[in-house]
């Protein structure tokens, strides 16, 4: 009954399928069902909240510093809130200026995480989109951690980010639509065109214009091959077509499956008062797809030739010219593959409905699992009427992180795993370096210990079952807590914070210098909580909370005597595990 | 039991109760409380799901009679030769072409005592009139149950302990998805431990010295309030001391039972362990991938079909054998379940693999199991295909509600298969066959199309 020992992991993002995953045009999908690998394929929870036993947690509205950084960032760093209290002379002009601020990422100087990134050694994050399909398709890399070595350098450069980047909204933002647009990276063709498709489709449009993102990711070719589009042909094209991506496009991307009539007739489908059919029916999902036969890219299988580039092309000798009509638009017979396909974009990013799909989502995430309809009303209007404005994304996320709803909410969230691991390591300023040598050296005890570390994080994190980017359905890792509360990953998050206050196998240093950190003066039960308390949850936190850890660090003693914190090693254990438990508790998890 | 002052109920983790279950550390539940003194029931169903289109046509082969022929010609290359085959004969059924012999891959050996045994159930050409050859619509419909829907909110099996009336109270482990994430046919339910295995259910890790005052300090956090967080923590903190408390130290096998060395023994050892523990496991999942072998997936004489199909069967027979034991043995108990989203297409492709298909078998393992073939033989000559595929003769639902009926006494057929009509039982296990509910009790407005029921949380 042995599992692997969490000190000697294999990165399973990184297991190489027994199976080679073969030149069939499908072939690349033996991967995601390799053995050893247990797929999480059949997994796909709906993403909508659900009723649940128990009562209505009792949870008190916290400073407003503490709501805008552990929702519109991951939550604080030590100073954070210092920062945040000196914006402004009361919450409103604070919370502005410190929207506006994140709204602008540029203007944000990013030393500290830019040198940690360079320092980490990523080798693919700067490639090309050509160079990323040469380097690391055409080339057939034996090893597979070097053909998936994009996508797994872009994942540790996004827990990077996400830890030490002091422009979270913009992470946030990339995370969010990441996950919208969901795809599956550590795969054949996907993981080595992961980098293009992280900084050239979800960083380059973040805060954009929902359109030109729409666009990017249409054309992608991760996204064209993770959705099977670029086998999306006029049929006696190449003898196939395919609505995979269309019908997903309709339901996961743009208008929602909520406004789905399914088979009725298209002539039946209800209208709005300006003859806007209200949903889509199959029919517009046929004819989106018949849109978009023709997107597809230089791959080498298709053409029965070397591909070469790995760049997106419009076939127009593939595409299907017939007319077509989409939501109640007619896009006439005779068009290109990209002026059709551009078209229906066009009609979709325009749609109220995918106005409302994209603004409760937004609001979901960054607001509360239940959020008022007002709010979400109208940054919805706002998305739609804005819906060629460049800065479309930005003007929306405004309203809506401004908004009273914003300020007012708390406690209907709770932080996924990725939000608590790295929330953990923001307040307990952790310094963690997410590193891996590419190709792994054959023996893990050769291994650096940071790559040890990250390793050991991954196998850890893993079973929280929030992999990033390791998502396998097409819908994203779920946003509503219900889908977060099986024990399942509350124990296994509950390890990892374990696991982060101990020492690194090889070097035996402590991940976290919570001993160095403790200020001089601070060396009671009492003062040694507070202190941490405040790190921890830079709040005043429920009374009953904060008696189990003064009980905890006092360990029957007077808590206002003095604790021989410098020279006894069991207190400095006791304050690692008393930190680690704060990690683990329900107040830690609110959002 | 009795000296659990506070109620366990069937959600089976109940605020409070590790209290009582920590104090009797060092003894063991009195399986009495489970062992269905009322005569409720406490049977154990395991179901596997061998994931990626398992190809059956090659697990359970045509090895005499027409259909031995037209499998040749469909097979040049895949073909599993007569000669390997005919050591594990399974006899034969009269078809449209006549008599068809069928015999086991000789990788499947390790089930073949048990098929000899009336262990073993096969059925063929199962599968879903709905002909959807997409691995996550078929898998999301099959594990659903609901063939062509796959928005459904809750999983067959969560619908079966939602439904069955005859579950002691006292249960602290229902179910269990061993692995690494809850599939979908437990979607829903709240009281399915997901875990891939008991090291993974421990707190013992991090500094040493505080882990048990840790632990303390945990529960009372968790205690401290009654909110769904609060409960859901507790819930966990539970099965964490369920799971030390029984699970710890290691399992051994029976002697002599050697599971493969790899995840999926080390998933079937899990849920023999839970078995075994008597902590009142009645639904299990485990799955199995790597089936969907479009090509090199090699013959019968070796390869990567045969590999795996190794590991499968070793697994189940080790299963069978660990759990064969005790008095009445858990066998007696048991079913195990195995399935696939579909099968692949009668002929190889020009990749020395096969594409997706359609109908496939299923195996039935029990020890109340009626051995041997079962089902309707549909034929491998051109006109009896379908585009290619096996054809579907049997719905996999009909197999599932036979072993939910007569082995798991839940009728309640209309609520776990919505849809599903015309049951009558194929004959795969013993037990008595009860009158089948056919009043809708399942029904959240979603599956009926109802718009309104998502619009307030999804649009």
């Amino acid at each position: 009954m042995r599992g692997p020992n969490p000190s000697h992991p294999i990165p399973s993002l990184a297991i190489q399928p027994a199976a080679r995953a073969g030149r069939g045009l499908f072939g690349a999908f033996s991967n995601k069902l390799a053995p050893g690998y247990r797929a999480p394929s059949g997994m796909r929870r709906p993403d909508r909240p659900q009723p649940e036993p128990g009562t209505s947690p009792a949870v008190t509205l916290p400073p407003l510093a503490v709501v805008a950084l552990n929702r519109i960032a991951f939550g604080p760093r030590p100073g954070d809130i210092e920062a945040f209290q000196a914006l402004g002379g009361n919450d409103d002009a604070r919370l502005t200026a410190y929207v506006d601020q994140q709204l602008n990422p540029a203007s944000i100087t990013d030393t500290d995480c830019n040198g940690r990134i360079t320092a980490s050694q990523y080798q693919t994050l700067g490639k090309s989109l050509t160079q990323l399909f040469q380097d690391h398709h055409l080339a057939e890399p034996q090893d597979w951690e070097v053909r998936i070595q994009p996508a797994l350098e872009t994942e540790l450069a996004t827990w990077t980010r996400a830890v030490y980047s002091k422009r979270q909204l913009f992470e946030s933002m990339v995370h969010f639509w990441h996950n919208h647009f969901s795809a599956y990276a550590y795969e054949f063709i996907e993981g080595p065109l992961w980098a293009h498709y992280d900084r050239d489709v979800m960083r380059a449009n973040a805060l954009g214009n929902f359109r030109t993102l729409l666009e990017a990711v249409t054309r992608s070719p991760a996204m064209l091959m993770y959705l099977d589009n670029f086998l999306n042909f006029a049929d006696g094209g190449l003898g196939y077509s395919n609505e995979n991506f269309a019908r997903e496009q309709m339901e996961l991307h743009c208008l929602g499956a909520v406004v789905s009539y399914g088979n009725t007739p298209r002539a039946n489908v209800p209208v709005d008062g300006n003859g806007v059919p209200l949903g889509y029916c199959e029919d517009d999902v046929k004819d989106l797809a018949r849109c978009l036969t023709g997107w597809t890219f230089d791959i080498d299988w298709i053409w029965q030739q070397p591909g070469t580039t790995g760049q997106p092309v419009y076939r127009n000798d593939l595409h299907s010219t017939e007319a077509k009509i989409l939501l109640g638009t007619p896009i006439p017979a005779g068009g290109t593959a990209l002026g059709d396909g551009q078209a229906a974009l066009d009609v979709l990013a325009q749609h109220p409905a995918t106005g409302r799909f994209i603004a409760r989502k937004l609001c979901r995430r960054f607001i509360g699992d239940f959020p008022p309809a007002a709010i979400v009303d109208s940054a919805a209007a706002l998305f739609t009427s804005l819906w060629q404005a460049p800065d479309q994304i930005k003007q929306v996320m405004r309203h809506i992180l401004l908004s009273n709803e914003f300020k007012t909410t708390w406690g209907e969230k709770i932080k996924r795993p990725f939000e608590i691991v790295v929330s953990s390591l923001r307040a307990t300023n952790a310094e963690m370096r997410f590193y891996y040598q590419i190709p792994f050296p054959a023996d893990w005890n050769t291994w650096h210990p940071d790559m040890q570390d990250t390793s050991s994080l991954h196998w850890l994190f893993e079973k929280g079952n929030q992999v990033i980017f390791g998502w396998h359905p097409p819908n994203g890792h779920p946003d509503v807590r219900g889908a977060w509360q099986a024990s399942s990953p509350r124990v296994a998050l509950w390890r990892l914070s374990s696991w982060l206050v101990d020492q690194q196998q090889a070097s035996g240093v402590w991940r976290l210098n919570v001993i160095g950190q403790t200020p001089i003066g601070v060396r009671t039960a009492n003062e040694i909580v507070d202190f941490w308390v405040g790190r921890v949850f830079a709040r005043s936190i429920p009374v009953a909370d904060r008696e189990q850890f003064v009980d905890f660090m006092a360990a029957g003693h007077n808590p206002d005597f003095d604790l021989p914190l410098d020279t006894d090693e069991a207190t400095q254990d006791r304050l690692r595990s008393l930190v680690a438990v704060m990690l683990m508790s329900p107040e830690f998890l609110w959002r | 039991m009795s000296s659990c002052s506070c109620q366990i109920t069937r959600r089976g983790f109940v605020m409070g109760c590790s209290a009582a279950i920590a104090a009797l550390s060092g003894s063991r539940f009195n399986s009495l409380a489970f062992a269905s003194p009322d005569g409720s029931n406490n049977e154990t169903l395991v179901v596997l799901f061998l994931r990626g289109g398992q190809d059956g046509l090659n697990v359970v082969v045509p090895s005499g009679g027409n259909d031995r022929g037209f499998y040749q010609s469909l097979r040049p290359g895949l073909q599993v030769p007569v000669a390997s085959v005919q050591p594990y004969n399974l006899g034969s059924v009269v078809g449209p072409n006549g008599q068809t012999a069928f015999g086991l891959h000789p990788a499947a050996a390790p089930l073949y005592p048990l098929f000899q045994d009336g262990k073993l159930a096969v059925i063929q050409a199962v599968g879903m009139s709905a002909n959807e050859r997409s691995h996550f619509d078929s898998m999301n419909w099959m594990e659903l149950g609901t063939p062509g829907v796959s928005n459904t909110s809750s999983g067959w099996l969560t619908r079966h302990l939602q439904t069955a009336g005859n579950l002691p109270s006292g249960i602290l482990v229902p179910s269990l998805a061993v692995g690494g994430l809850q599939p979908l046919s437990q979607l829903g339910s709240d009281e399915t431990i997901n875990m891939g295995s008991p090291g993974d259910f421990s707190l013992d890790i991090g500094p040493w010295r505080y882990r048990d005052l840790q632990r303390v300090t945990l529960r009372n956090l968790y205690e401290s309030d009654t909110s769904w967080l609060h409960q859901a923590g507790l819930q966990a903190l539970d099965a964490v001391d369920i799971i030390e408390l029984y699970a710890s130290g290691g399992y051994t096998p029976r002697p002599g039972v050697s599971y493969p060395d790899t995840w999926f023994g080390q998933n079937l050892q899990t849920i023999a362990q839970l078995v075994k523990l008597d902590v009142g496991l009645r639904v299990a999942t485990v799955d199995l991938g790597g089936w969907d072998t479009h090509e090199n997936q090699g013959n019968g004489s070796g390869g990567y079909f045969s590999g795996l199909l190794g590991e499968l069967c070793g697994g189940l027979a080790a299963l069978y054998e660990d759990l064969d034991e005790g008095s009445p043995p858990h066998t007696s108990k048991l079913t195990v379940v195995v399935m696939s989203e579909f099968g692949r297409r009668a002929y190889e492709n020009s990749a020395q693999g096969c594409d997706h298909g359609h109908g496939n078998n299923m195996f039935v393992l029990s020890g109340n199991a009626i051995g041997g073939l079962h089902g309707s033989w549909p034929g491998l000559a051109q006109g009896q295909l379908n585009e290619g595929d096996l054809e579907v003769t049997t719905d996999f639902r009909r197999v599932l509600s036979e072993i939910l009926i007569r082995r798991l006494g839940n009728p309640a057929l209309s609520a776990i298969f919505p849809g599903y009509s015309g049951y009558s039982p194929l004959g795969v296990v013993q037990g008595p066959d009860l009158p089948v509910d056919a009043q809708p009790i399942f029904s959240d407005g979603f599956e009926s199309g109802d718009l309104s029921a998502w619009s307030t949380v999804v649009g």
